[in-house]
C-alpha cells in the first residue's frame, strides 16, 4: 500500500477516499466517582482502521473512558456498541475476547516473568489444554516482536527491560491476541524521543495490519503527526470532534482548555536573590525491587533563591521524584551536600528535613498523601500534631485560616477529605505542609489529576506564597506547566542535569530536546550536548 | 585507545563471571545448607547415615514437605495459609471418626471401608480450603486473618468430633470390613515408606503445575503484580481459590498419614505445623511477598528442617536449644534472601551489559 513514512507523518488527509466506518461507539456514558463526575454523558466514536486521537487535559476523563472501553471499569450508565452490536464487558478478559486491548499508562507488565511469558499471560498456549507450550509461545513471541521490528530476546526477564521495551511488550501482547482495537494511553509519556519515534513506526505497522487505534497523548506535535480523527474531552464532556483536515494546533489548545488565554500571574522579575538552598554533587544509588525502580542520580548541583520557583522537568525515569525525595529525606543520598541558609544539613530522615524547614507534597496524593478516613481538618493538621495534648480550638483556627488562604472549596472542614475534588485535595496537602511553616516547599507533580481551572488557581496560590518569601521546587512531566510556573528550570535526563533554563529560555523545544536522552551514547557522555 | 577498550572489557568479564558465581551460589543456598548439614551430622553421629535412620528421617521430611509443597502456591500468590496444621488435625479426626464410629444411616450404623474414610477426610479438608479461598479471593479478607480464623475453626471442629478424646485403634476390624487404613502410613513400596511416595507424587505434580501449566504461570503472575495480572485478563480470584484448595488438600493428606502411622487420631495433631511449613517455604527461597520461588525449593527447605531436627535430636541437643537453633536458621535464610536480591539489583547492570540484545 502506501509508503509507511507517509502513513505516519502524512496523517491520512484525503488518503482514504471511502467514508469512515464506525467500529466502536460508546453512547451516553456516565461514570461517577465520590466527589466528582468523571464522564458526563459522553458519546465517543471510533472509526475502523484509523488512528483515533482522544485529547484532554489531566483529569478530563480520558483514562476513565478508556478503562471502560477496556472492561476494567463499568460505566454507571450508557451503552457500548462494537460493530453495531451492543457490548457487555465485565472484565479485561471480556474486552480482550472481543478484540479490544489496552496499553496502560501505568504499564501492566509482570516484572517477575520474561517477555514471552508476559505476552501470553492470561492466554497461554497449551498442548491439549494442559501443559504450556513454551516452544510455540516463544515462536509466536519472536514473530510478533519481529513484526514490530524489535530484536528482543524472548527469555529476557521483564524486570530488566527499559520502559520503552516494556511498552513494546504490551503492544506485542495485544497483537499476539489478534486485537481489532488497540488503545494506547499516553504511550510516549515515559519514552525518549527516539523510543517514541520507533513507537510511531510500530503504530504505522499495526495500522497496516488492519488494527484500529485509539491514541491518547498530551503531546500536541505527536497528535498532529499521527492523528486522523480527533475527539476532545474536557471535564467529562466531549467538546469537539474533527478529522485531521480541520485540526490545527490552536484548535486543539482552545478546545481542550476552553479558553484562548493561558496566561496567569506574571512571573516575578528575576532580580538579585540570595540563595536559600544549595545542593552540590548530590548522588543517589539506583534501587530496584521488582515493582518500584528508582533512577540513580549523578552529581546534581543547583541553588534555589528566596521566593524562587524552580522547576524540575524530565521524562519518566529521569530522576525527578528521586531528587525531591533525596531533599525531603525519604531517600538517602550517597554523596553530596545540601546547604540551607548557609548551614550544611544532615538529612537522615523525613523528620530531619521537616525540622530544617523542607516539606514535600508527594506525587501520588491518594497513596502517599491523604488519609481518606480522616476529615479535611484532620488531614491538614496531621503533620503539625505535637506535644501531649491536642488543642482543638487552636487547631481549628489555624486550619481555617489556611483553608481560606488556599481557597479550599469545602462547605465544612469536618467533611471527609474524599468529598473534595482533585484540586482541593491537592490544596489540603499544600496546607498540611504550610502549617509547619517551611522554608522550602517541594512539590512532586503539583497538579496531577487536577482540572484546568483548579490548576491555574494552584499556580496563583503558589506564586502568592513565593511573594511571601517561600521558595518552591516542583517537578512536572508537563511542558506547559513547567513553562507557566517556573522561574528557572532544571532539566533532568537519566539522573543528570542536562540543562538549566531560565526566563525566556524556557521553551517547548529547549525542554524537549534537553530531556530526551541521546541514543547510543553510554551514560557519562551526556554533558556538552544540552545548552541553556 | 583499543588497549583501553580491551582492558575495560576484560575487567567487565571478570566482574561478570564472579558476580554470576556468587549469585548462583546464593540461589543454590538451600541445597548447599542441606549438604552441609548432612555432612556435619554424619561426622558427628555415626548412626546418622544408616538405612534405619534415613527411613525415619524420610517419614518426618515427607510430612513437612507435603505441607510445604501445598503452602508454596499460596505463598507464591502473595498469601499465607496458617490453617494447614489444624486442617491436618481435623482431617485425621474425620478419618478416625468414620473408621471407629461409623456412619448412622436409617437407624443403623454402617462402617464404610478405609477408602471411604480417606475420601471423607479429603472432602472435609477441601471444604476448609474452599472457605479459605472464598474468604481471601472473593470476600477480600487478608490471608493472614482469614486463615487464622479457619485455624481455630478447624481445631475446634476436630475437638468437637470426639469431645477432645483420641480415636484409638484405627486398624479397623475385619468383621466391619474397614481394615487397611494404617497401610497409608506404615507400608513400604519398593523399599521406600508409602508416605515418601505420596510426598514424591505430590511434589512432582506440583512442580509440573508450577512450571508447565497456565495455572502455574498465573500463580507467579498474581504474586508478582496482582493489578497487572487483572489487567492481563488473568482470573485472579480463581487462581487464589485453587491455591488455597490445594494447600488444604495437602494438609488433609498429612492428617491421614499421621493418623495411619499412629493408628490413632488425636485432635491436637498438627499444632504449629503451619510454622514448619512456612519455614520450609522460606528456606526454599520463596518470597513471602509472592511471585518468586519454586516448589523444588520448598522440598529442599523441608529437608533442611527435617534433617536439622533429627540430627539435633541424635546429637542430644536440648529440646529447647533445638527451637532456638531453628529460629536462627530461618532468620539466616531470610537474611541471605535479602542479600541475594540486593546483590542482584546491584549487579543487574553488569549482567545486562553482557546481553547486547537487551537494548
Amino acid at each position: 500500500m502506501e509508503d509507511r513514512g507517509a502513513a505516519i507523518f502524512g496523517a491520512g488527509v484525503g488518503m482514504n477516499a471511502a467514508p469512515p466506518e464506525l467500529i466502536l461507539e460508546a453512547r451516553d456514558i456516565v461514570k461517577r466517582y465520590p466527589g466528582n463526575v468523571a464522564l458526563n454523558h459522553v458519546t465517543f466514536r471510533v472509526y475502523r482502521n484509523r488512528i483515533n486521537v482522544l485529547i484532554g487535559e489531566n483529569g478530563a476523563g480520558k483514562s476513565t473512558l478508556m478503562r471502560i472501553l477496556a472492561g476494567i471499569e463499568t460505566a454507571d450508565d450508557g451503552e457500548i456498541f462494537l460493530e453495531g452490536q451492543p457490548l457487555h464487558m465485565e472484565s479485561p478478559r471480556d474486552a480482550a475476547a472481543r478484540g479490544i486491548s489496552i496499553v496502560h499508562q501505568e504499564l501492566a507488565i509482570l516484572a517477575n516473568l520474561d517477555i514471552s511469558e508476559n505476552i501470553f499471560a492470561g492466554r497461554e498456549l497449551t498442548r491439549s489444554g494442559m501443559i504450556v507450550n513454551r516452544v510455540q509461545e516463544d515462536k509466536q513471541a519472536v514473530s510478533v516482536l519481529s513484526r514490530l521490528r524489535k530484536s528482543l530476546h524472548v527469555h529476557t526477564p521483564a524486570a530488566e527491560l527499559s520502559l520503552g521495551c516494556r511498552q513494546i511488550v504490551e503492544v506485542a501482547r495485544a497483537l499476539a491476541h489478534g486485537s481489532k482495537i488497540l488503545i494506547l494511553d499516553e504511550p510516549t509519556s515515559a519514552l525518549s524521543a527516539v523510543e517514541a519515534e520507533s513507537l510511531f513506526q510500530v503504530i504505522g505497522e499495526i495500522k497496516q495490519l488492519g488494527v484500529t487505534i485509539i491514541y491518547i497523548s498530551h503531546r500536541l506535535h505527536e497528535l498532529l503527526h499521527l492523528g486522523e480523527h480527533f475527539t476532545v474531552l474536557r471535564s467529562g464532556c466531549i467538546v469537539g470532534e474533527a478529522v485531521r483536515a480541520y485540526v490545527t494546533r490552536n484548535w486543539i489548545v482552545e478546545t481542550m482548555s476552553g479558553r484562548t488565554d493561558m496566561s496567569y500571574a506574571k512571573r516575578s522579575p528575576g532580580g538579585e536573590k540570595h540563595a536559600v538552598l544549595a545542593a552540590s554533587g548530590v548522588s543517589i544509588a539506583p534501587v530496584a525491587d521488582g515493582e518500584t525502580a528508582a533512577t540513580a542520580l549523578h552529581d546534581i548541583s543547583f541553588t534555589l533563591g528566596k521566593g524562587e520557583i524552580l522547576g524540575v522537568y524530565g521524562l519518566l525515569g529521569a530522576g525527578r521524584t528521586e531528587l525531591l525525595e533525596a531533599l525531603a529525606g525519604c531517600r538517602r543520598a550517597t554523596s553530596g551536600d545540601i546547604v540551607l541558609h548557609g548551614k550544611k544539613l544532615r538529612i537522615g530522615s523525613v523528620s530531619d528535613a521537616i525540622a530544617a524547614g523542607i516539606a514535600l507534597v508527594p506525587e501520588d496524593r491518594q497513596r502517599d498523601g491523604l488519609v481518606p478516613e480522616l476529615s479535611i481538618r484532620e488531614n491538614i493538621a496531621l503533620a503539625s500534631l505535637r506535644g501531649a495534648w491536642l488543642s482543638h480550638e487552636k487547631e481549628c483556627a489555624c486550619v481555617r485560616q489556611l483553608a481560606n488562604k488556599l481557597r479550599i472549596a469545602a462547605r465544612d472542614l469536618e467533611l471527609p477529605v474524599t468529598a473534595l475534588s482533585g484540586g482541593n485535595q491537592q490544596k489540603v496537602l499544600l496546607a498540611r505542609c504550610l502549617m509547619r511553616s517551611p522554608v522550602v516547599l517541594l512539590l512532586d507533580e503539583p497538579t496531577r489529576g487536577v482540572d484546568a481551572a483548579a490548576k491555574l488557581d494552584i499556580y496563583r496560590i503558589l506564586r502568592g506564597l513565593t511573594d511571601e518569601g517561600l521558595s518552591i521546587i516542583f517537578t512536572s512531566s508537563e511542558i506547559e506547566e513547567t513553562e507557566l510556573l517556573a522561574d528557572r528550570v532544571l532539566v533532568l535526563c537519566q539522573g543528570r542535569i542536562a540543562a538549566e533554563l531560565a526566563g525566556t529560555g524556557i521553551t517547548d523545544a529547549a525542554l524537549f530536546s534537553a530531556a530526551s536522552p541521546v541514543v547510543a551514547s553510554a551514560p557519562g557522555r551526556i554533558e556538552g550536548r544540552a545548552t541553556a | 585507545m583499543s588497549s583501553v577498550a580491551a582492558s575495560l572489557s576484560r575487567a567487565d568479564r571478570i566482574g561478570d563471571s564472579s558476580v554470576r558465581l556468587v549469585l548462583l551460589l546464593l540461589r543454590a543456598r538451600a541445597i548447599l545448607v542441606l549438604a552441609l548439614l548432612i555432612i556435619l551430622f554424619t561426622v558427628l553421629t555415626p548412626d546418622f547415615l544408616t538405612p534405619n535412620n534415613l527411613s525415619i528421617l524420610s517419614k518426618h521430611v515427607a510430612i513437612f514437605a507435603i505441607l510445604a509443597v501445598g503452602m508454596t502456591f499460596v505463598v507464591l500468590t502473595g498469601g499465607i495459609d496458617l490453617s494447614v496444621g489444624s486442617v491436618a488435625g481435623l482431617g485425621g479426626m474425620v478419618a478416625g471418626y468414620v473408621i471407629t464410629q461409623g456412619v448412622s444411616f436409617a437407624g443403623a450404623v454402617h462402617y464404610p471401608n478405609a477408602f471411604a474414610a480417606v475420601l471423607a477426610c479429603l472432602a472435609v479438608s477441601l471444604l476448609v480450603g474452599a472457605l479459605n479461598g472464598w474468604l481471601v479471593a472473593k470476600a477480600g479478607v487478608a490471608p493472614f486473618i482469614a486463615t487464622l480464623g479457619t485455624l481455630y475453626i478447624a481445631r475446634g471442629a476436630a475437638l468437637l468430633l470426639s469431645q477432645g478424646k483420641t480415636f484409638p485403634d484405627l486398624a479397623g476390624q475385619a468383621s466391619r470390613g474397614n481394615t487397611g487404613f494404617p497401610a497409608l502410613g506404615q507400608s513400604f513400596f519398593l523399599h521406600l515408606p508409602t508416605p515418601v511416595w505420596i510426598m514424591l507424587l505430590l511434589f512432582v505434580f506440583a512442580a509440573l503445575v508450577a512450571a508447565k501449566t497456565p495455572f502455574g504461570r498465573h500463580v507467579y503472575a498474581v504474586g508478582g503484580n496482582e493489578r497487572a495480572s487483572v489487567l492481563s485478563g488473568i482470573r485472579v480470584p480463581r487462581v487464589k481459590f485453587i491455591s488455597y484448595l490445594f494447600s488444604a488438600l495437602c494438609a488433609g493428606v498429612v492428617g491421614l498419614i499421621i493418623a495411619a502411622q499412629l493408628e490413632a487420631a488425636h485432635p491436637a495433631t498438627g499444632e504449629s505445623f503451619e510454622l514448619n511449613a512456612i519455614a520450609a517455604v522460606v528456606l526454599g527461597g520463596t518470597s513471602l511477598m509472592g511471585g518468586r520461588g519454586s516448589v523444588t525449593g520448598s522440598l529442599i527447605g523441608a529437608c533442611v528442617i527435617g534433617v536439622l531436627a533429627d540430627g539435633l535430636v541424635m546429637l542430644g541437643v536440648s529440646e529447647f536449644w533445638q527451637i532456638v537453633i531453628k529460629g536462627v536458621v530461618i532468620l539466616l535464610a531470610v537474611a541471605v534472601d535479602q542479600l541475594q536480591s540486593r546483590l542482584q539489583v546491584k549487579f543487574l547492570p553488569y549482567l545486562r551489559r553482557s546481553r547486547p540484545e537487551v537494548a
